[in-house]
């Protein structure tokens, strides 16, 4: 039953994958994107460019932060045992709209001007580099937090005081910004998928891969949270190592997908619902493959929509989400009652 | 409890209303001497009369009559699509139609000659007395306009001196004389209550949150929209100088400058009307996956059309940008010859260091890119964005210069340069 239910996610993902490349703002015949993809010759030279450097890493980049965010999100409600838990609870999000704040608004207009004319050296990573910058600083704080603090449920307010902090600080810059400047920080966190080239793929990859192989390594001690901190030690889990390595996972995949996308919300808390209902368990081993297929398949799915296939136009990526997202997974929820059951607490 | 609670705090709340309204009001307009009055002979013989406006001062008191036209000098608008005027003796009505993106109803103003009554019909925040002796902008593209209708002493603050590219402005801020009062809804009323100018000069966003005068009306401060950055063709856009000089009474000056500029605009688009060879031009650049591109019938549109390029999205309808695709961009501009107004970028390297894909456009690899930004200030203030309104027949020359050198084989470029 299980394993047909994973083959249905692969079956589906790969459905949505080969979509993102078919479809977008562009009308490619299908079988000349089956044709270039297969090395063939194009009949329009701009068709092999537009597959290869835009829909390719575009969809890619879906694929990796659609896992990111919801083997995040699973590993935050676990962790926390609160359904409502995402992947930037513990303000890590809004540790990278610090540092992209700074860099979009705060940097004066000389410096700012400066800045990004000097982005040669940093190249496209400016933006990311000053996310990750903040997404890092707070995840240190956390980390080091969850290193002295017995109880679980200050570390998460000590997240949303951290989130909180952050908040104010971009707000605070906003305040003060010039419009212009303010408009671009509002799109930045529209969110995208299209911003990820080739030159970043390497790096983004990267992050996101050792933070999947983490959280997937990270699946026992997950199992044994989800009974209680006491029981966990008692079954011989070192609590305050598994939550280090825990939040590092879940830190590192929120932090890279904002970095690079733009906070992302609603995939990190629906998709470990949705998957936790479909296959009625709570048991992470099984979880955390299904959530991240289902993940992907859902972040190529919005952003299929947000392209609008056959139109030239695009839609900001969370705006569909949520418009699209919350019909479908409310009435997936909705239809199993044993929510509390599922989620052990 | 809470009731008794809510009753004082609406006693509170009307006593500070009240002590509001006794608050002094600005001191309006003290009749000033004016030069011409004393040539007259007596008041009773014949009634004061204006041979021009009168750009300093106000009508001699008790010196007041109807039958007077108190504004011989007068504007009449026929590019701005947004802005309409009526004289009538001792005042005029200007109409905004659409102050602001999305606004359902016009906005007026009574600017009533000062020594003269009050017309009826109009709220208090409608009726400015003018000429204005004091005023406060709250964008840079006023700046011009005041300068050239030579009354840039009469600015006593603007919003930031940051981004200010004109020397005179910049010299005024130095030596102390003007308040900076920040931007919207951020704006720093005590800061204008103190100085009380005769006129505060906004745009508005139509988010009310964002905006200044909201804020500033309810101080009771003098403000006026300006809604030029909406119109859609750039002499539009210049006409509204008029507009500014209307609280000024300076109608001839304006509407000198103003003949200039669409003399030149005109004989500058005349020469590229019946090319044959139109070269193909795409604009801005993408961010976060979406490239804004300006509407077909957008101000950079119009430029491009008047300057004999083909605008690849001439054939959209709208005057906003246009949120599109990365590939829908690639697909239609990939072997367009021209890329302009690539925004913070200064060189090609950095482009294509942001994002590999920019090398990919024949405009790249021709070393066809072109900025905007040839006249920025050490602080980051471009020029384009403040002079250029008052002046599209500069930037149209700019604009033919680089797509038909022959053309204006002697005009040296102001605000684009090329991008290496």
């Amino acid at each position: 039953m299980r394993l047909w239910l994973y083959l249905l996610l692969l079956i589906l993902l790969l459905g949505a994958f080969t979509a993102g490349l078919a479809f977008g703002s562009v009308a490619i015949p299908f079988e000349q994107v089956m044709h270039i993809l297969l090395g063939g010759t194009p009949q329009k030279a701009s068709w092999a460019n537009i597959l290869f450097q835009f829909r390719l890493p575009k969809a890619l980049t879906a694929l990796l932060v659609g896992a990111a965010l919801s083997a995040a999100g699973l590993q935050m409600q676990t962790l926390f045992r609160n359904p409502l838990a995402d992947p930037f609870v513990l303000g890590v999000s809004s540790g990278a709209s610090v540092g992209v704040a700074l860099v979009i608004l705060g940097s004066g207009a000389h410096g700012g001007l400066t800045f990004i004319a000097g982005l040669s050296l940093l190249g496209s990573f400016t933006l990311a580099a000053a996310a990750s910058l903040g997404a890092s600083l707070v995840l240190a704080a956390v980390l080091l937090l969850s290193r002295r603090v017995q109880n679980t449920l200050i570390l998460l307010i000590s997240g949303l005081m951290f989130g909180y902090l952050a908040n104010a600080i971009v707000s605070l810059l906003i305040y003060f910004s010039q419009p212009e400047r303010v408009q671009a920080m509002s799109l930045w966190t529209a969110g995208s998928f299209g911003g990820v080239t080739w030159t970043h793929m390497p790096v983004f990859a990267s992050a996101i891969g050792l933070g999947l192989l983490l959280s997937l390594a990270m699946v026992k001690p997950l199992n044994a949270l989800l009974l209680g901190d006491e029981y966990a030690r008692s079954l011989g889990l070192n609590v305050r190592r598994a939550r280090f390595w825990i939040i590092l996972s879940a830190s590192l995949l929120a932090g890279a997908s904002t970095a690079f996308c733009g906070p992302i919300w609603f995939v990190g808390v629906a998709v470990p619902h949705v998957t936790r209902a479909l296959f009625h368990t709570a048991d992470h081993r099984a979880l955390m493959p299904a959530v991240m297929l289902m993940g992907s398949t859902f972040a190529l799915f919005a952003d299929l929509i947000a392209q609008m296939p056959g139109s030239q136009r695009v839609l900001p990526l969370n705006v569909v989400m949520s418009l699209f997202g919350v019909p479908v997974i409310l009435w997936i929820i909705l239809r199993q009652r044993e929510l509390r059951q599922t989620f052990a607490s | 409890m809470l009731r008794k609670t809510s009753t004082l705090l609406f006693a509170l709340a009307l006593f500070l209303a009240a002590c509001g309204r006794a608050t002094p009001l600005p001191p309006t307009a003290t009749p000033v001497p004016v030069a011409t009055a004393t040539l007259l002979p007596t008041a009773t013989a014949t009634p004061f009369t204006p041979q021009h406006n009168l750009t300093d001062g106000c009508v001699p008191e008790g010196q007041y009559d109807p039958a007077v036209d108190y504004f011989p000098e007068k504007v009449t608008i026929t590019y701005a699509q947004n802005l309409s005027v009526e004289y009538h003796g001792h005042y005029k009505v200007v109409t905004i139609a659409t102050p602001w993106p999305g606004a359902t109803e016009p906005i007026r103003y009574a600017l009533v000659q000062c020594g003269t009554p009050a017309p009826q019909g109009f709220q208090p925040e409608e009726i400015i007395e003018v000429p204005v002796r004091t005023i406060v902008t709250l964008s840079t593209t006023y700046l011009p306009f005041l300068d050239e209708l030579g009354v840039l002493d009469r600015l006593v603050g603007v919003d930031d001196t940051t981004y200010v590219s004109n020397p005179k402005v910049l010299k005024m801020a130095e030596e102390g004389k003007l308040a900076t009062l920040g931007y919207g809804a951020g704006i720093n009323v005590e800061k204008a209550l103190e100085l009380q100018p005769d006129l505060i000069m906004v745009y508005g966003s139509g988010a009310p949150d964002y905006d200044a005068h909201p804020v500033l009306l309810k101080a009771g401060l003098k403000v006026a929209i300006n809604a030029e950055w909406m119109d859609t063709s750039p002499l539009g856009r210049a006409e509204w100088g008029k507009y500014i000089a209307l609280f000024f009474n300076k109608e001839a000056a304006a509407g000198a400058l103003f003949a200039e500029t669409q003399r030149k605009y005109t004989e500058l688009s005349r020469l590229t009307a019946d090319l044959p060879e139109k070269p193909s031009v795409f604009a801005n650049t993408p961010y976060q996956g979406t490239w804004y591109m300006p509407g077909g019938r957008s101000y950079v549109a119009t430029f491009f059309k008047d300057a004999g390029a083909n605008y690849l999205w001439a054939d959209d309808t709208s005057t906003a940008s246009l949120s599109l695709s990365f590939e829908a961009v690639f697909e239609r501009a990939k072997d367009a010859d021209f890329w302009l107004n690539i925004g913070f970028f200064s060189t090609l390297e950095d482009l294509k260091a942001v994002d590999p894909r920019f090398a990919e456009f024949a405009a790249f690899q021709k070393g066809n890119v072109w900025n905007n930004d040839a006249k920025v200030t050490p602080q980051g203030g471009n020029d384009y964005y403040e002079t250029a309104v008052a002046h599209p027949e500069l930037v149209l020359a700019d604009l033919i210069k680089i797509f038909h050198p022959n053309l204006l084989p002697d005009h040296t470029l102001i605000y684009y340069r090329p991008v290496k």
